[in-house]
């Protein structure tokens, strides 16, 4: 049982493509929860919603591709472009002038890209083990892999390879979020995890691969437009995106830093207790209250 | 002692009237204290001043008529609006550009009149216990003084003393000391309450008189609700469930005018800010964090399996005894658990025998306030009340509190361990949601015992402050998690915790472990005592009299007059040579010597000077007596006048181990101390055995935690 269910679910529609959100109704200030990549969609953060929707309103919504949101088998329409309009639709939908943002991986460049891009709609946003191109670091393990090719060995990252999806997906997912949760004990994270892999297909996935992404241009334009409070929170142990990029991208946006020793990409599922309370104290710290 | 000393003071004059003000630290914002004056000054915030000033730029001012400040006579002087000019004359003479101001009771009322007048400058305002006239429910007993306030009573009662013809009559010091007592409802209240009548009796009834009389002229309900809603700025009240001053309707009421928070601190009192010190500074400091914004900042939090084991060692000051116990306790520690983190919060001279030792000092220990330079200033001659050096050390205590409070929120530590570290046990017995880590309190005494000099009084407070600490346990046996008594049960003194208390010795045996006596050191065999002697110079055909009063200021009167009983004891003795060792905080060459006595300063491991001496004279401090008892040598001691430990307890347990011989300073000429001397050197030594497993044993009581 969840321990918390939506007081609003609903859909928005662009292009004819449904995206689903859900809301948690509540006074206070409103954070909006990103998706990330569609490997898994919202549930993920499911060891939050209960917990801030106690203190803030908290809408939440599934990137396409996974989750209750349509898979649209063409790349043109995963681009960070339609992501980000995905998000901004949700807020209007929502009648959400302005939201604090959280994002988790890839949903930290989102995120960051409607904070920069449409300041008004932002009151801050916490980037968690963030894949941006506003401090983009990939890992020393996965450089080097082609996704396209077929490869002759497909150990570790090179299962990150498009033929090894179709002929072994399943593997690859286990594999993944191996590296993602490197922290020991993280049976039931990884578990979740591969079971929300499971619910789209690798075909999808290899289209979103393809999708444009990381604009040189765009990203420095948003880090140009930011305006509001970062609050960056990375593990040390980030096998997928180094720790090192985390504090990058809270120097180059003149962001807060809480790295958190020990912990691996996600650590939003594998240390929720310590981010929720730093989420909550950014925002109290942000926010007038009432 | 103070806490704190301000960097710079001044006065700020309006219409020829100065008013004093103090500056501590620096950074912005500026946070101005400002006392309810004229019945009392800048002092009330003495538990508030040296952690605030850590974080901000403190500002103190005395309000006309007490303190440092003018006790005007003009008509108009006290009146609400001078008073809140002075608030910014002060803000402007010390060139803040932002401030927060922090008021309590009827100061307020200049606080909120500053801020409404000048939002650019002030950003906010904590209001605690607010006396803003009118709002909430009206205190009956002000009421009646105010229908009584122009009669002329014969002996008024209660709060009817509150009358300008009585107080001109020679009752003011009457109804202060009523009306603290009545405001002071918590129990375990008389230091806080004791502060606040001496600052009230540092004003003058005139000056009382017109600062009652001006204090809300032409107020009412609507005007006062005007002024809190006109508030720029934003508000955070902390009021008490138990104010017998300001009813707690009033601070809600102004928290709802003002849009402000309001906290309510229930159980508490009018007196706050002096008896819930922790509570208050820790709501100011998180209100003000609150209005800076978000610095940029960077932490690291780190996963539990992630964490070594840490522990944080606290070794009181007080003396300087406890540095080698806890160095020794600390290294079985460490042998026990290889991979424990041992961490010190300590200051002098604790820190110079750490280092020594190479133990790793946390940084925050610089901020510490310092104890024994209180302790010093608290003896004079040989006298040192301990129990009133501690009562008055309470300042200092909630200041070092704090920072350790910080070190511990941010240090993950598995474990404290508090040796006589007097802060941390009460503090987190009065805050007890506070607690990190597991908690080892040890000490070598249990029970505050009032001294015959003191009268009734103090063995009210001694009873009182032991009643205390029974009921802090009782309730919350949670805090400490293991109490290590350093020594057996045995030496633990047969007395009473006070009429109506438990006996200390049945109560210490149920609630504390026993480690036996720790030393920190191996005391001599029979064989290499003379090769020691050798080394230190000390000949086989001379008698060596060591005299010491350890590492403090305290004891240059003892120096002399045993310098003095030298030559009678030469004359029977003569052989014996005389070393006086000064120590770090007498100059050797004060002392005035006669011939063949020595004075040397500082003198490196004294504890094998001592632990192969043929005849040693010190003070009545535990580490060096038992020094002495353990390596089985004579000696002379000399507790210090009204010093409860040494004249008690320290005394018991020498006394049950058959050593040294005690004498009183007063009374006791050279002569009589020769004697005393000469009988001790010529002395069968038949003393109860000292452990020397006590450090290993005290680990071991401390590693089940870890």
């Amino acid at each position: 049982m969840r321990p918390r269910s939506p007081d609003r679910e609903d859909f928005i529609v662009r292009d004819g493509i449904k995206i689903a959100f859900s809301v948690y109704e509540n006074d206070r200030p409103t954070i909006l929860l990103m998706p990330t990549w569609s490997i898994i969609h919202s549930r993920h953060w499911k060891a939050q919603v209960p917990y801030l929707a106690r203190h803030f309103r908290v809408v939440t919504f599934d990137g396409r591709g996974n989750g209750r949101s349509d898979r649209p088998g063409y790349s043109g329409y995963y681009t960070d472009h339609e992501f980000v309009a995905d998000a901004l639709g949700v807020l209007d939908a929502t009648e959400t002038r302005e939201a604090v943002l959280a994002g988790v991986s890839l949903g930290a460049h989102w995120a960051l890209l409607l904070a920069g891009l449409f300041p008004t709609r932002a009151a801050g946003v916490v980037c968690i083990g963030p894949t941006t191109a506003l401090a983009n670091l990939p890992h020393p393990n996965r450089t080097g892999v082609s996704f396209e090719e077929p490869l002759a060995q497909n150990d570790g990252w090179a299962m990150y390879n498009s033929y090894f999806w179709r002929q072994r997906y399943p593997d690859f997912a286990e594999f993944f979020f191996s590296q993602v949760f490197s922290e020991t004990h993280s049976t039931r994270q990884r578990e979740d995890a591969v079971g929300w892999a499971m619910e789209t297909d690798p075909e999808t996935l290899i289209t979103i691969e393809r999708a444009d992404r990381f604009d040189a241009e765009v990203a420095t334009a948003a880090r140009q437009g930011i305006r509001c409070p970062i609050l960056v929170i990375h593990g040390t142990d980030d096998h997928i995106t180094p720790h090192q990029a985390g504090v990058t991208l809270a120097q180059a946006v003149g962001g807060e830093l809480l790295s958190i020793e020990g912990s691996g990409h996600l650590p939003q599922a594998r240390d929720p207790v310590r981010v929720n309370l730093a989420i909550k104290e950014f925002i109290d710290r942000m926010v007038v209250p009432a | 002692m103070r806490a704190r000393t301000p960097d710079y003071a001044g006065f700020i004059g309006r219409n020829g009237v100065r008013t004093a003000y103090e500056v501590h630290g620096e950074g912005e914002p500026t946070i101005l204290l400002v006392p309810p004056s004229p019945i009392t000054h800048s002092r009330c915030w003495k538990g508030q001043v040296h952690h605030l000033a850590r974080h901000f730029r403190v500002v103190t001012m005395d309000g006309r008529g007490n303190g440092l400040s003018d006790r005007p006579r003009g008509d108009g002087a006290y009146l609400p609006t001078e008073i809140a000019d002075d608030v910014i004359a002060v803000l402007e003479a010390v060139s803040a550009t932002k401030a927060v101001l922090v008021a309590h009771c009827h100061a307020n009322y200049w606080t909120f009149m500053a801020a409404a007048a000048r939002p650019d400058l002030i950003s906010g305002v904590v209001a605690i216990a607010p006396g803003i006239p009118g709002l909430g429910d009206p205190n009956p007993n002000w009421i009646e003084v105010a229908r009584h306030w122009d009669e002329d009573p014969d002996s008024p009662e209660g709060w009817l003393m509150c009358n300008p013809a009585y107080w001109r009559k020679g009752g003011y010091e009457n109804w202060i000391r009523f009306w603290f007592d009545t405001l002071g409802v918590e129990p375990h209240s008389t230091k806080p309450v004791e502060d606040m009548v001496g600052w009230a009796l540092e004003t003058d009834p005139e000056s009382m008189i017109q600062g009652d009389e001006e204090e809300a002229p032409g107020a009412s309900t609507e005007k006062s609700e005007e002024l809190c809603r006109s508030l720029r700025c934003r508000v955070l009240v902390l009021h008490g469930s138990e104010d017998r001053c300001q009813m707690p309707s009033r601070g809600r009421r102004v928290s709802e005018l003002t849009n402000g928070r309001f906290v309510l601190m229930k159980g508490v009192g009018h007196l706050a800010p002096g008896r819930e010190p922790v509570l208050v500074n820790r709501h100011i400091t998180s209100f003000v964090n609150s209005l800076r914004g978000t610095p940029m900042q960077t932490r690291t939090w780190t996963r539990g399996s992630s964490r070594p084991r840490k522990a944080l060692y606290v070794s009181s000051p007080i003396g300087l005894g406890h540095a080698r116990r806890d160095v020794a306790i600390a290294s079985e520690l460490s042998q026990l658990n290889p991979d424990l983190q041992i961490e010190w919060l300590a200051q002098s001279p604790v820190t110079e025998v750490l280092e020594a030792n190479n133990q790793t000092i946390h940084p925050a220990s610089q901020w510490l306030a310092s104890e024994s330079e209180h302790w010093a200033s608290e003896a004079t001659g040989h006298e040192l009340n301990a129990f009133q050096a501690l009562r008055r050390m309470d300042e200092i205590l909630v200041a070092n509190f704090m920072i350790f409070q910080e070190v511990v929120e941010d240090g993950a530590y598995d474990l404290v361990i508090a040796d006589e570290a007097w802060d941390i046990d009460h503090f987190w017995h009065e805050n007890p949601e506070l607690k990190r880590g597991s908690h080892v309190w040890m000490t070598d005494f249990v029970g505050f015992l009032p001294m015959p000099d003191g009268g009734e009084r103090e063995a009210y407070l001694t009873t009182d402050y032991n009643a205390e600490m029974i009921e802090h346990i009782a309730r919350f046996p949670r805090i400490r998690d293991r109490s290590i008594f350093v020594g057996n049960p045995d030496d633990v003194i047969p007395a009473s915790f006070g009429p109506g208390l438990p006996d200390i010795r049945q109560w210490t045996t149920e609630h504390f472990a026993f480690s036996g006596y720790v030393t920190g050191f191996t005391p001599p065999q029979e064989d290499d005592i003379a090769g020691i002697r050798e080394e230190l110079g000390y000949g086989d055909d001379e008698r060596v009299c060591l005299v010491t009063v350890g590492g403090s200021g305290v004891g240059k009167a003892l120096l002399e007059k045993v310098i003095q009983a030298f030559p009678y004891a030469v004359k029977e003795v003569p052989d014996l040579r005389m070393v006086v060792v000064a120590g770090p905080r007498i100059a050797p060459d004060s002392l005035p010597v006669p011939e063949g006595v020595e004075v040397v300063g500082y003198v490196d491991g004294l504890h094998r000077h001592l632990s192969v001496c043929d005849l040693a004279v010190v003070q009545g401090g535990l580490t060096t007596t038992m020094e002495l008892v353990a390596s089985r040598r004579p000696f002379v001691y000399f507790p210090l006048k009204n010093h409860f430990e040494q004249s008690q307890h320290v005394r018991y347990r020498l006394e049950r181990h058959r050593a040294g011989h005690r004498m009183e300073f007063e009374g006791s000429d050279p002569e009589d101390i020769a004697s005393a001397m000469i009988a001790e050197l010529t002395q069968e030594i038949d003393y109860l055995p000292v452990e020397t497993d006590g450090a290993e044993r005290a680990a071991r009581l401390i590693s089940d935690l870890i």
